[in-house]
């Protein structure tokens, strides 16, 4: 077993009331899936994505990943867990603006101290395998939407993580380049990554293996 | 990771191109300010550093208490150098040495003749045990011992001996003064450091006599102090300055001056370490007789001071900025942190950028350094360079400054940014609460109060200036001019004619002989005695000679009595406030008393209107007009009439009259306005340095909003749409953008105010005559700051206020 919530609370306090993000999520996430996650805006997709990521917090529950339980881990800890395990995937590519491809590949093997020679190594082959040898050295501004998200893609690998999490993926793409983003997914998930995707787009969700609704930060 | 940091920081500051070049000017400014500051600093702090066991070096001055006076000087009576040559426990070693001047040196050998040598002393071995000297030449144990014995400087054996090499000189005899031979026994090395030794030539102390200076083995002559009279001395290891001080409070106290006229007179000696005298000591003294410069320690201190406030102004521009641009950043920290980045290396990264700019900034303002100093060059002592900061101390302080600097801007910026939390900001949930915008606030108002109080003393000081050059000092300044002639050169005949040449130069309306002006910064002074009521008084007074026509040269009026019947009778003229100090309010009535000096009765004839005869820093004293006394008068003065084109034609001639009878000697011709303007030096290079830093300090202050108003009012661009939209016109906008700004600069001028205030009136409380400190200055300096500020926001709010709200409003 990848990763496991047990009844997980998140909420905010405003006017004295409790207003639940997420209210009682039970989820237990094998190695080698892809599951998709749906639901209408504000059901708390995006929310329990991050809660996953480790990038927030939640008020109640257990959550253990890779037999580690999170809950109890210091910020420290937990950041070097995602460091190793987790990459990311924005709507909004989230590309560093001022490094070119080469570096914005670089940059999370640069923060695993991975050694000059070794990452070098490391980005050749991601260049190598998502063909994007030719725009190693132009800036994010100088690629497609399409192109941006494949480095996205590429960058959320490069440092073999166990787990993708992807926030729509697709959702400042056409409907082409959003294809071949979803199909390069699948690929992967072929090749053992596991990946839990948040979509809007029933089709995009047929790509998971397993499709989990939210509403109100319920599943249903 | 440290090369990829540096390069992600490069790329990061081309990218804001505005920001950086605010950044690194603002920085720069501060920087080369403080380089230029540190240089001048370091130079006064560098004097005489170079003495082995200098901290144990140590010279005796003395100072005189005469009522509530108090006088010092840097010599001491002629007898204390015996005692300290028969020792004095805890004293090691005492070298005293005197002034001395030559009037001619023959090299006969190589028929040579040298005249007017100053930088000469009479000193003996103890001074080169004492004082660090390279010897070229000669044997250090015995060079001075005997009589008519001389060891030379370098320069000087270069001078005397042209060609000839430093070996060769020993042994060779100069003619001093025409009539002493003296051997040459030593040549050393010219101090390559700077020293305030500034001495060339040293003669055996035991030839004082022969160079008419009293020797100090037979004087006793407790009574006399000059100030060419040096004595140091070196304390043992371990021994205590305060047993040598109560050795010399008992030596003062038992040759007390025992005239009746000195009743109330002390006098005593006081112990200064070797590293205060470049700093003048309590009483801001020179050095020595032949120095032309003394470190102000409140100069010194006004001046770091300056440097530190526009370095701090720098860097608060910096974090301003940075802080500001916060937003703009946050996404790419969001970004790194999901990516693995611990907020360590955030901030490691931030601190990259810092220090790029920094290192900018330092070369920048080593460039700029050189022109900022020259600005100065008018009133900073010669022989200052930047040649420091390329020795390994100044190389390791402008790194130290660059690490404060680095520090000092850097840190909140880089702990402020790698705080965000990626969620956050990937969310886009992180603009609400904006914490940073008091912080930035306050720098804001701190650059500005500063700025402030900088415009203020500016104005107000400039003002005092105007003031005391303004102010009538109840005697003719304008077109009013004197000669000083050599006071070496005693012939009466020479002088007769210098000055009925002068007389008969057409359009000179008055010629007079005297000596010094009446306002100069040399007075001499004395004591009169004065019997009232059968009662002795003792009255200091200062004393002025000149002939008859004297004060009628000046336009000094009598207002009572009558002028002395001529030039050399013991008459006296003497000030109104003279006559109020011993006790007569009208003046009328002090005629035809009689005051004592020494035993010499003299009558005073006449009574003349106060006038200043010193800067306006002082109060009129009491003060007498004489005759000459035996030898004559050493100065014309004479007023250069009514038509001014005529002015420059005459200083001409009366220069032509002086080279004609005095072909050797260079003679000045001194105008009394220029020397009135002389007092005042100091008050125009605060001036000038107040006008240099205010100017920067607003520049750095203008920059900083600058940034912020532009930061400011693109974060503001989607609300002015939203205004614009709901109907508002430009000038409510722009109303709306800078009020934020104007009410920080009315805050600053509201802090500033009182500041400055105290600020000036400490330094003004210095001058006996103050200019008002009007509320206008005040005023003025306040509006005229808002008006720059505004000039500053406006330019960019106006371009702000005009976005069409179609741009503006678009949802990418």
């Amino acid at each position: 077993m990848l990763l496991q919530l047990n009844n997980i609370f998140k909420w905010v306090t405003t006017g004295g009331q409790r207003i639940f993000l997420l209210k009682d999520i039970n989820l237990e996430v094998e190695e080698g899936e892809f599951i998709s996650i749906m639901g209408p805006s504000g059901s708390g997709k995006s929310t329990l994505l991050n809660v996953i990521g480790m990038l927030d917090t939640f008020d109640e529950g257990e959550y253990n990943f890779m037999d580690e339980s999170v809950h109890s881990l210091k910020e420290k800890h937990r950041s070097n867990l995602y460091k190793q395990y987790i990459g990311f995937v924005f709507q909004s590519y989230h590309l560093l603006d001022e490094l070119t491809v080469k570096e914005n590949l670089e940059m999370p093997l640069i923060y695993k101290k991975i050694k000059g020679s070794e990452r070098k190594a490391m980005v050749a082959d991601m260049l190598d395998r998502f063909n994007i040898v030719g725009k190693k050295d132009l800036f994010p501004a100088q690629l497609s939407g399409g192109q941006q998200q494949l480095v996205g893609v590429a960058r959320a690998l490069i440092s073999n993580p166990k787990l993708i999490l992807a926030d729509e993926p697709t959702g400042n793409l056409n409907s082409k380049q959003g294809e071949e983003i979803m199909e390069l997914f699948k690929q992967l998930n072929r090749e053992g990554v596991t990946i839990i995707q948040v979509t809007h787009s029933e089709k995009n969700a047929e790509y998971g293996s397993r499709i989990i609704n939210l509403l109100d930060g319920r599943m249903v | 990771m440290f090369f990829n940091n540096l390069k992600v920081a490069w790329r990061s500051i081309l990218k804001n191109k505005l920001f950086s070049f605010i950044n690194v000017i603002g920085l720069s400014i501060g920087l080369c300010s403080s380089i230029v500051i540190g240089a001048i600093v370091y130079f006064d702090f560098s004097f005489d550093t170079f003495h082995k066991d200098g901290d144990r070096i140590y010279r005796v001055t003395t100072l005189f208490e005469s009522g509530e006076n108090e006088f010092s000087n840097r010599g001491v009576s002629v007898p204390l150098m015996k005692e300290f040559k028969n020792g004095i426990s805890g004293v090691e070693v005492s070298a005293p040495f005197m002034s001395t001047y030559f009037s001619t040196i023959e090299n006969k050998a190589q028929d040579l003749v040298f005249r007017n040598e100053n930088n000469g002393i009479l000193a003996d071995g103890a001074y080169f045990e004492i004082f660090d000297y390279n010897w070229l030449a000669g044997d250090n144990q015995t060079a001075l011992s005997e009589p008519a014995q001389v060891v030379l400087t370098k320069i000087k054996a270069e001078k005397y001996f042209p060609h000839k090499n430093v070996n060769e000189v020993i042994g060779q005899t100069l003619v001093y003064n025409d009539s002493v031979n003296v051997k040459v026994m030593g040549v050393v090395d010219d101090l390559k450091q700077n020293s305030d030794l500034r001495f060339t030539e040293f003669m055996s102390l035991s030839s004082a006599k022969m160079f008419g200076e009293s020797d100090f083995t037979t004087s006793d002559a407790w009574n006399g102090t000059s100030s060419g009279d040096q004595l140091f001395f070196k304390i043992s290891e371990g021994a205590s300055v305060p047993n040598i001080q109560s050795r010399l409070d008992e030596l003062a106290k038992e040759h007390k001056n025992r005239e009746p006229w000195a009743v109330n007179d002390e006098r005593w000696f006081r112990i200064q370490p070797f590293s205060e005298i470049h700093f003048g000591g309590k009483h801001g003294d020179y050095p020595f007789n032949n120095s032309n410069h003394v470190a102000n320690m409140k100069v010194l201190k006004s001046l770091a001071f300056i440097a530190l406030f526009l370095l701090l102004l720098g860097c608060a521009n910096f974090i301003n900025l940075n802080s500001a641009q916060a937003l703009t950043r946050a996404k790419e920290i969001g970004i790194r942190k999901t990516l693995g980045s611990s907020k360590k290396q955030v901030v490691r990264q931030f601190f990259g950028e810092t220090f790029i700019l920094t290192l900018l900034a330092t070369v920048l303002s080593l460039v700029m350094a050189p022109f900022l100093l020259r600005q100065f060059k008018d009133f900073l002592p010669s022989g200052i360079d930047l040649s420091v900061l390329y020795s390994a101390e100044g190389i390791f302080g402008i790194l130290l400054l660059m690490l404060l600097v680095c520090l000092l801007s850097g840190f909140y910026p880089a702990f402020v940014l790698s705080k965000f939390k990626p969620v956050s900001v990937l969310k886009g949930q992180f603009s609400k609460g904006d914490k940073g915008v008091r912080l930035r606030k306050t720098l804001t108002v701190f650059q500005f109060v500063v700025a402030q109080v900088f415009v203020i003393a500016t104005f107000l000081v400039a003002k005092q200036l105007h003031f005391l050059m303004q102010k009538d000092m109840g005697m003719k300044t304008e077109a009013v001019a004197y000669v000083n002639l050599p006071w070496n050169d005693r012939s009466q005949i020479k002088k007769e004619r210098v000055f009925n040449q002068i007389k008969n130069i057409k359009g000179l309306s008055q010629v007079s002989w005297g000596d010094n002006p009446p306002a100069s910064n040399n007075m001499s002074s004395t004591i009169l005695s004065y019997y009232k009521d059968g009662n002795e008084t003792h009255q200091e007074a200062q004393i002025l000679t000149g002939d008859i026509s004297y004060l009628k040269t000046y336009g000094i009026p009598l207002i009572a009595g009558r002028e002395r019947l001529n030039d050399s009778i013991d008459e006296y003229v003497v000030n109104e406030t003279f006559a109020r100090a011993i006790g007569f309010q009208n003046p009328e009535e002090v005629v035809g008393t009689s005051v004592k000096l020494d035993t010499v009765k003299i009558a005073i004839v006449g009574v003349m209107k106060d006038f200043n005869q010193r800067s306006l820093r002082s109060e009129i004293r009491p003060l007498a007009v004489r005759g000459h006394y035996s030898r004559g008068f050493d100065g014309i003065h004479f007023d250069l009439g009514n038509n001014p084109e005529r002015w420059t034609q005459i200083v001409d001639e009366v220069e032509e009259v002086l080279v004609s009878v005095y072909p050797d000697e260079e003679l000045e011709v001194r105008f009394m306005d220029e020397t009135v303007k002389g007092f005042y030096r100091q008050e125009k290079s605060a001036v000038q340095l107040l006008k240099w830093a205010t100017g920067l300090a607003i520049l750095i202050s203008c920059l900083g909003l600058m940034g912020l108003v532009v930061y400011t009012t693109e974060r503001r661009v989607k609300e002015i749409g939203v205004r614009k939209v709901l109907g508002a016109n430009l000038a409510q906008l722009n109303i709306l953008l800078c009020k934020e700004f104007l009410i920080l600069v009315g805050v600053a001028f509201a802090i500033a105010v009182p500041i400055s205030w105290y600020l000036v009136q400490e330094w003004i409380e210095s001058f006996a005559y103050k200019t008002e400190l009007s509320w206008w200055v005040f005023l003025t300096s306040g509006i005229g700051m808002a008006v720059v500020a505004l000039l500053v926001t406006g330019a960019r709010t106006y371009k702000t206020a005009n976005i069409n709200p179609i741009e503006s409003l678009r949802n990418e």
